[in-house]
């Protein structure tokens, strides 16, 4: 994606989640200006962030949402963790204001209002910093019981009359000494450090120390007031905004993030196994019977994995929609895995529905250490999907030798992006045969790179994140071109026909994406029609319910026969389903199976197309299980070759 | 609690949550306290959208006050302004303006010294404590500033503040006083919460906010028209505050904006 195209789409997400007092070209400009920065300095990115005020609860998750299909993982992690570090300095400067806000407040107000001790204690009790007010000899006059827990002690009042400088490290003494002394002289307004402290129990912790000076109404120097933030990580984890970065909102579970880091922790040390986890047909249970029914069922699966990590010291975490992933160290996988589907399996009943829940596996099992925490989930990952191939209840191992061969492809994807920009990619038109009449009914707009089909492009484009754009652009010359051949043929021009991947199926800007290219081209949208990826509409997104409102006839490819499918298509309605599949040939046991599938989708008014059909044979096959259309009888052709053709079939032989 | 606190400041009650560290802690600031955080939750609990109401409100703010630097407003009296935040009046009108005055009024200590600091260096803006509802006590305050010249149009902001003035106070008499102290071709903005937008949240809202320092009063629409007596309202009225002149193209569900915005130019 362009840069201001990007920085438009993360200033609209921004905008949301945070009130940033700026015009909306202003605030595109600061972030494209950030786009630029990014890729060298994450840091200062989000410091900018952070003084933009972008700081609502939901500002960080969509900035990523936004950048992560065009930065790598490792960038953006540190843009995040730079962001955390800003929020909490930005946070303590707040806190510091306040406070002298109050102090300032008292000095000034001449009313007297009647002193809540209690309700101030409640606040001073309450506050998240560990807070001590010392005297200038730096013996603790009060002390709040944060600060008593961050130093291993019971109470607040277990400070009282010691030495605050008996808690820190001896190699800080003078330095410190020295800090305080400016602030009481005047030279400094306040400090700020970060020490580390020595707790009771002699352990270190590290923290932050903000210092300023307390006076009398004379202006004379009476106290130091002494803010301590604990930053050792076990204590940030408990912090909220840590907690919002690291866990997930429905299941108060890990997070992905913070699951790969608990991973990148161990993996140096212990024989660790990774466990990918995919609920089987989660979709059905969200598109049936709600998305509500199905966050109810995510918190019980979270809970009873959660029991069992907890019973074996594993670490657990939801890293996607209905994707959960578990470390454990040193492990028998089949006993774990047993366990595993034992717990999911036991019956779950959500809203009076009885549920039965399973759930696909892909395991790295001791990995060897030298490979990256985002090589393991990747490896995982991939387990996972090989699993789900195989069908519900499985579990596969990753295969090193498999991965070979993906690291292959993905070097592939690595120089796709250059191929794209010089224009490498082609476009070219499938014909679509109707099986009765045999005629043309139109064409696909597939992609054409070296020799890779245009599944191949689509899937390694999915994996660079450029599906998106190239899909965009895809849909944009396609209507071009179909245009320009409506202009000069006229009703012979064939319908254009385009097959959206899985992404753009339900990229939420589609419907507008379809309907600009239209408008921009021309192209009456009666010419046109969208194949959504199954997938979308069973995930419960409504492209394909706005387009059809919108009159633009769709279809749905990608389609198995499945149950959850064929309920889809009694709720949504689309013009055609499109399935790939061997052909059945009349002595085969499914080919009856098959006349019946497509007889039901028939019942429900959609017609069956099959593409890869490649010989007439087959589809003959397709034509008498009682098939509509095929794609594939025809090699593509280039748009010059297809207008050369019509040229020639609109020649009236006599003029020539 | 019999020890006292030495260094705690007399006179100051932080401990009874502030509609000022409320709001604060809605738009996402940090100055504010637990017992603010906890108003909070519960107002949350009722209206589950109070941040992108916050959010909103304060983006109105921010598009009155330029709407009135555009026809040529240079000084504004802003009546509950809060805890200085993200997006200051002076802010806003100090960068299209450098010379641009503001003088704000809040009667919430904590909100006055902090304001205080944050205006410290600017000979061009500043802070009166003083109850908005009282507008001769404010009047006077304000003309002793010196910032502020009622023979020259002013920009009265009354933003997010009405629905903490009780119909008992004489709402409708409070803004006449201020409309009789400036003259024609002066402006006010004004939003507040209403009853006609998600009625159900409201009444929460109303319940959470009943036995604090700061108990709301949602008006209707027709309850606001009133208000604006002796003001032309400026196209397109009293809208919920996302549809009030928005930037591009309003993506906020103003059925759930919560607060009804407008400006009106005194005739
Ligand atoms: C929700 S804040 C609004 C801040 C700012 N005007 C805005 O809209 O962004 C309301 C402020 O009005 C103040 N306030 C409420 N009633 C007031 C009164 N009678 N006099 C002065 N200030 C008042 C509160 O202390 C609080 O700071």
């Amino acid at each position: 994606m362009e840069l201001p195209e990007l920085a438009a789409r993360w200033m609209n997400a921004l905008t949301a989640t945070a009130y940033i007092p700026l015009s909306h070209a202003e605030i595109e400009q600061v972030l494209l200006d950030s786009l630029v920065e990014l890729p060298e300095s994450p840091e200062s990115v989000a410091n900018r962030l952070v003084s933009l005020h972008a700081t609502g609860p939901d500002s960080l998750r969509a900035t990523i949402e936004v950048l992560s299909p065009t930065f790598e993982l490792p960038l953006l992690a540190r843009l995040s963790s730079a962001y955390a570090q800003a929020m909490r300095m930005d946070a303590f400067d707040q806190q510091e204001q306040i406070k002298v806000a109050i102090v300032r407040a008292k000095q000034r107000v001449e009313r007297t209002l009647k002193v809540s001790q209690a309700r101030f204690r409640e606040v001073f009790e309450s506050a998240a910093l560990g807070i001590v007010i010392t005297d200038l000899g730096g013996r603790c006059v009060e002390a709040n019981d944060t600060l008593a827990e961050i130093v291993g002690l019971e109470s607040g009042a277990d400070l009282n009359d010691r030495d605050l400088t008996d808690f820190y490290h001896p190699d800080d003494l003078a330095a410190l000494g020295a800090q305080y002394r400016k602030v009481r002289e005047g030279h400094l307004p306040r400090f700020r450090d970060q020490r580390k402290l020595i707790r009771a129990d002699g352990e270190p912790v590290w923290v932050y120390l903000a210092v300023s000076l307390l006076r009398d109404a004379d202006g004379e120097p009476t106290h130091h007031v002494t803010m301590v933030e604990d930053i050792s990580e076990l204590h940030l984890l408990q912090r909220s905004l840590d907690h919002q970065l690291l866990h997930d909102s429905l299941t108060g579970l890990s997070n992905r993030q913070h699951f790969v880091t608990q991973v990148e922790r161990r993996a140096a040390n212990d024989p660790i196994t990774l466990y990918h986890l995919g609920l089987d047909a989660f979709s059905v249970v969200n598109n049936g019977l709600g998305h509500e029914t199905g966050d109810k069922l995510l918190k019980i699966v979270a809970a009873r994995l959660g029991k069992l990590a907890g019973e074996k010291k594993a670490v657990l975490a939801r890293i996607g929609g209905d994707e959960f992933a578990m470390m454990t160290v040193s492990d028998n996988v089949t006993t774990t895995i047993e366990e595993i589907q034992e717990v999911l399996g036991e019956p779950t009943f959500v809203d009076d529905h009885g549920i039965a829940l399973s759930a696909s596996i892909g395991v790295v099992d001791r990995p060897p250490v030298f490979a990256t925490t985002a090589e393991l989930m990747r490896c995982a990952n991939a387990a996972l999907r090989q699993a789900k191939a195989r069908g519900k209840r499985q579990w596969a191992l990753h295969d090193p030798h498999d991965d070979a061969r993906r690291r292959g492809r993905y070097a592939l994807a690595a120089s796709m992006p250059g191929a794209w920009e010089h224009g490498e990619l082609e476009i070219v038109y499938a014909p679509v045969h109707d099986l009765e009449t045999r005629e043309v009914l139109g064409a696909v707009a597939r992609l054409h790179w070296d020799d890779l089909s245009h599944n191949d492009t689509m899937a390694l484009a999915d994996s660079t994140g450029l599906s998106l754009p190239i899909g965009r652009w895809l849909l944009r010359e396609a209507c071009a071109q179909a245009a320009r051949w409506v202009q000069e043929f006229g009703d012979r021009a064939p319908t254009l026909h385009i097959a959206l991947g899985a992404l753009q199926s339900r990229d939420e800007d589609l419907v507008a994406d379809v309907k600009r290219a239209l408008d921009e081209t021309g192209l009456p949208p009666e010419r046109l029609r969208i194949s959504l990826d199954i997938s979308s509409v069973l995930a419960g997104d409504d492209n394909a319910v706005v387009l059809h409102d919108s009159g633009i006839v769709t279809a749905l490819d990608g389609f198995h026969g499945g149950h959850d499918e064929l309920a889809v298509l009694t709720e949504v309605q689309v013009r055609s389903v499109i399935t790939r599949a061997p052909a059945p040939s009349p002595d085969s046991p499914l080919y009856q199976a098959m006349r019946d599938l497509i007889a039901t989708v028939h019942s429900f008014g959609v017609r069956f197309g099959v593409d890869e059909v490649h010989t007439l044979e087959d589809a003959e096959y397709w034509r008498s299980a009682g098939a509509d259309a095929v794609i594939g009888l025809l090699p593509a052709l280039s748009a010059d070759e297809v207008t050369e053709l019509l040229t020639a079939a609109s020649q009236p032989p006599e003029a020539s | 609690m019999s020890e006292r606190m030495s260094w705690v400041p007399e006179g100051v009650d932080t401990g009874k949550p502030s509609a000022a560290r409320l709001y604060d802690y809605l738009l996402g600031g940090g100055h504010n306290f637990a017992a603010d955080r906890m108003l909070a939750e519960k107002f949350l609990q009722a209206q589950p959208n109070a941040r992108t109401i916050a959010r909103l409100n304060r983006a109105f703010l921010r598009r009155a006050v330029l709407f009135m630097m555009d026809n040529g407003i240079r000084q504004f009296l802003d009546l509950g302004s809060g805890i200085p935040t993200v997006g200051n009046v002076h802010e806003i009108a100090q960068k299209a303006d450098p010379e641009a005055h503001v003088v704000y009024v809040d009667f919430e200590e904590v909100a006055v010294a902090h304001s205080e600091l944050i205006l410290e260096q600017d000979p061009r803006a500043t802070i009166i404590q003083e109850d908005m509802t009282k507008p001769d006590a404010v009047l006077k305050a304000a003309g002793e500033s010196g910032l502020l010249d009622f023979t020259q149009p002013v920009g009265l902001l009354t933003v997010g503040v009405f629905h903490f003035v009780p119909p008992q106070a004489d709402p409708q008499s409070i803004v006449a006083a201020y409309r009789d102290a400036v003259p024609a071709g002066s402006y006010l903005a004004f939003s507040q919460f209403t009853q006609d937008l998600q009625p159900e949240e409201m009444a929460g809202v109303v319940e959470v906010m009943k036995k604090s320092q700061n108990p709301m009063f949602p008006r209707t629409k027709t309850e606001i028209e009133g208000l604006f007596h002796g003001f032309e309202l400026v196209e397109p009225g009293i809208v919920p505050s996302p549809l009030w002149h928005p930037e591009g193209t309003n993506t906020d569900d103003p059925d759930k904006a919560g607060i009804y915005a407008a400006v009106g130019r005194k005739a």
